[in-house]
């Protein structure tokens, strides 16, 4: 495998894991809780692109527009469920409760579609490009460049849009955005099916090189704690730039070792992280949230 | 009488399956097991309100143990089972030095990444663990050489085992300690800043679910006589979290429900065949959401707790006047910074015993910061603060009250649910007979006859000298207030103020953070005033109200005309 298709792949890999993190870090902002959910409803992303292919035969980016919708409606219903109720409660049980979520994502998955791994549809078909000097993954690319460019709408809606405003006014200082007007609780609601559309659109692009299994949901969790970590705990764009250098890491040690070493290593950082750093690699972005 | 819902609701649980013969003797068996792991569960999560998502891993890891010593070196039970708990518990307490510092979710994740570490080394490190497909051929449990046979004996042992653990776990965090264990739940901080290391009590609870989980691990191991990473993956997790939710995890007889409930949810729902276990999340939503307290907390809520009796109050040991050398504090050249904001700026001030020293200045001059700092909930990143002749630098707050600093905080941190007695108890937990100090203070405070009223229950001001009743039961030699008359009448206010004179009369230094600087006129013999973290001014309150400086930037031009 040449270098150029190996940083190809790590790329692809980072760039998913990118959208993921994104969504979980604005899910903490806004609730200022971890949504233990989000790992699963990666996988619910990927099988509900499973399923959609089964129905629809087209390329998996026409799907895109689809997954994205209708993830953000989960993402709505999971806020209902697992966090409206408990708002006001420590912080304990809304970790209880999206734990409680993602095992029923999980279970129901497999119920559904069993255990054992499934692929999704490839986003613009197989085979590779080729450039003369090298040969490129398609699906690699195609991951790339619709990650890059669901996060460039994300960030366009941030910081573009009157509603992008709210939703960080209402992340930074709920009280005083209750204050000026802002329905907060409302903000919260879109920041959750943001999340869940973005944890989708991944779900959606790993489905098919990285096949969807129903317990893959803690490993993503777990990942995109990591890149929220290395990238300062809060920090939207901080966080992307972690996930990117961890499925650049993973992809790399996995080719020179196996897989198994890029997880290991991974969540060894983890804890070295905690330890030393438990403020992020790059600095916390506000006060210490729970 | 009060366990009577309990006993029956353990009952009702346990009766379907004795009833069910064969099944139901290894049904009990396995509740048995989960009982033990729920347990020691309840420990960290329950009693230490710490999420740890390694309990699953620690039964693995048991199951291992007992599963290599046993399969393949044909260990005696007696040797595997006290291996099988004391590995898990060695694992924890070697993570336990970064892990258990770490609060919330940092807790959470860092356990679950251990969890994720062992999984991955019992996959892949086949040479022990016969990866994918574990260890067969694990004998049935022999003690001291005699074999307990699966069935009945090794039912009532794996129970005689979980009763046995339940009750230590029980005993450990009831009585004296649950309190101080709530308190440590809800606000750390505050048990900080009332003597209580919370570090330590944490480190206990995390050890004892450890070797609980172990145990449980060894005795599955047995029981089914086979170990697959089954026993270590997250689904084991799911159950132990699921059971010790749904039975109610502020106690271990919750955990023993839960386990004996969550145990029959298959056979009940075997009719949706696979999507039980999508079940299983769904009744851990609906519990944390509809009955946060659990089945055993519903039931202990029917049997209602009875009012703490009150004992004859009792006056502490006599304050001794202390005539150090020195100040009793100082501060010298104390600096913090939170990110680009200088909140102290090389603070010196000196505290002599005796003293009563008000501090005053605007909205975000580094007053709070200096109480924080004080007491050690906030490190100075430069300078030295001396407590009775005794560096403070690297001390944790629960070791400077230890020292004799006890505070209040802007708004009082008290446990809701409790009385007020119990919580001025805590103040002076582990020293005498807790209560009937607790009522002296409250006495003396004015509020003797709140002492069994529930916390969440009293108004703005009592619960005010709740707090400075709990911070007195410390008994300290400074007592530090943040902001004391906010939110009093100006009749409490005077009250307040006059019962803190008596009480520097009689020897306790007080320092007093306040806005209100007619309440501080009449209290304090000395004023400080602090300006962007800088002290500005330092001396009796007239000349500080007086100085222009301090009427720059602090009281206005027109303080003095005011009424």
């Amino acid at each position: 495998m040449s270098a150029l298709q190996l940083a190809a792949d790590g790329l692809a890999l980072g760039a998913a894991y990118a959208l993921v993190a994104a969504g979980f870090v604005l899910a903490l902002n806004a609730s200022r809780a971890v949504n233990f959910a989000h790992g699963d409803t990666v996988m619910a992303g990927g099988f509900l692109s499973v399923a959609l292919a089964g129905v629809l035969p087209v390329p998996g980016i026409a799907l895109l527009p689809l997954v994205l919708g209708l993830m953000a409606l989960f993402g709505v219903a999971l806020a209902a469920v697992a966090y409206f109720p408990l708002r006001g409660r420590p912080p304990v049980a809304v970790f209880v409760s999206t734990i409680a979520a993602g095992i029923v994502l999980q279970n129901a998955a497999t119920a559904w579609f069993g255990a054992a791994p499934r692929a999704g549809p490839p986003l613009v078909g197989g085979g590779a490009i080729e450039l003369g000097f090298a040969v490129l993954p398609r699906q690699s690319a195609a991951m790339i460049a619709a990650a890059g460019l669901v996060y460039l709408g994300l960030r366009t809606l941030l910081t573009r849009t009157q509603t992008g405003r709210r939703l960080r006014a209402a992340a930074q200082d709920p009280g005083m955005a209750e204050a000026l007007g802002i329905p907060v609780a409302a903000m919260t609601a879109i920041s959750f099916a943001i999340a869940a559309a973005l944890a989708g659109a991944a779900g959606l692009l790993l489905s098919n090189s990285f096949f969807v299994t129903p317990a893959e949901g803690g490993n993503f969790m777990l990942k995109a704690y990591i890149a929220a970590a290395i990238g300062g705990w809060g920090r939207l764009h901080g966080a992307a730039l972690g996930a990117l250098m961890i499925g650049v890491f993973e992809t790399a040690v996995a080719a020179a070792f196996w897989q198994i070493w890029a997880e290991a290593l991974l969540y060894t950082a983890l804890l070295l992280i905690l330890l030393f750093r438990p403020s992020g690699l790059f600095g916390e972005a506000a006060g210490t949230r729970a | 009488m009060r366990r009577l819902p309990l006993l029956a609701a353990l009952a009702v649980a346990a009766a379907p399956l004795l009833a069910a013969g064969g099944y139901g003797l290894r049904l009990l068996t396995s509740a048995g097991i989960y009982a033990l792991l729920a347990a020691g569960y309840q420990a960290i999560f329950g009693a230490a309100g710490a999420l740890s998502l390694a309990q699953g891993a620690f039964f693995g890891l048991g199951a291992y143990v007992t599963g290599i010593l046993g399969a393949r070196y044909g260990l005696d039970g007696a040797a595997t089972l006290v291996l099988s708990a004391a590995v898990p518990a060695a694992l924890a307490a070697a993570v336990a030095a970064p892990v258990l510092r770490l609060e919330s979710h940092y807790f959470a994740l860092a356990t679950l990444g251990i969890a994720q570490l062992l999984l991955l080394a019992a996959v892949n490190a086949e040479a022990l663990t016969g990866g994918a497909n574990g260890l067969p051929g694990v004998p049935g449990l022999r003690l001291f050489g005699l074999p307990v046979e699966r069935g009945w004996p090794l039912m009532a042992a794996v129970w005689a085992v979980a009763l046995g653990a339940a009750a230590l776990v029980g005993r450990w965090s009831g009585g004296a300690r649950a309190p101080v264990l709530a308190l440590m739940r809800e606000d750390p901080i505050a048990a900080a800043s009332l003597g209580i290391d919370t570090g330590r009590l944490r480190f206990a609870a995390f050890l004892l679910a450890a070797a609980a989980a172990g145990l449980a691990g060894a005795l599955h191991a047995h029981f089914l006589g086979v170990v697959s990473p089954e026993a270590i993956e997250f689904p084991v997790m799911v159950a132990c979290l699921s059971m010790l939710v749904v039975g109610g995890r502020l106690s271990v007889a919750g955990a023993v429900l839960g386990a004996l409930l969550l145990v029959q949810l298959p056979e009940w729902l075997r009719f949706i065949g696979p999507w039980y276990l999508a079940v299983y999340g769904a009744a851990l939503l609906a519990a944390i959401v509809f009955a946060p307290e659990g089945i055993a907390g519903v039931a202990a809520r029917l049997a209602h707790a009875p009012l703490p009796r009150l004992p004859p109050p009792a006056a502490p040991r006599a304050m001794p006047r202390e005539t150090p050398a020195g100040p009793l504090l100082s501060l010298d050249g104390v600096t913090k910074r939170f990110g680009g904001i200088t909140a102290l700026d090389r603070v010196d001030l000196d505290i002599a015993a005796g003293e009563l020293v008000g501090i005053i200045g605007p909205n975000g001059s580094g007053k709070t910061t200096l109480v924080n700092a004080i007491s050690g909930i906030v490190a100075p990143d430069s300078g030295a603060l001396t407590f009775r002749g005794v560096p403070l630098a690297g001390r944790a707050a629960h070791r400077i009250a230890r020292l004799g600093v006890a505070r209040g905080f802007q708004t009082p941190r008290l446990l809701d649910d409790a009385a007020a007695l119990d919580n001025v108890a805590l103040g002076a937990h582990g020293r005498g007979d807790a209560a009937a100090l607790a009522l002296y203070w409250l006495d003396r405070l004015g509020i003797g006859g709140l002492a069994t009223r529930r916390c969440g229950d009293l108004p703005g001001g009592a619960r005010r000298r709740v707090e400075i009743a709990r911070a007195l039961a410390v008994d300290p030699r400074l007592l530090l207030l943040d902001e004391p008359a906010a939110g009093l009448t100006p009749e409490e206010q005077d009250d307040l103020a006059m019962r803190l004179r008596l009480l520097n009369a009689e020897g306790l230094t007080i320092l007093v953070v306040e806005h209100s600087v007619p309440f501080l006129k009449g209290l304090a013999r000395r004023m400080v005033c602090l300006v962007e973290g800088r002290v500005v001014a330092d001396g009796a309150p007239d000349a500080v109200t007086r100085d222009p400086v301090v009427i720059d930037a602090y009281l206005g031009r027109n303080w003095e005309r005011r009424p």
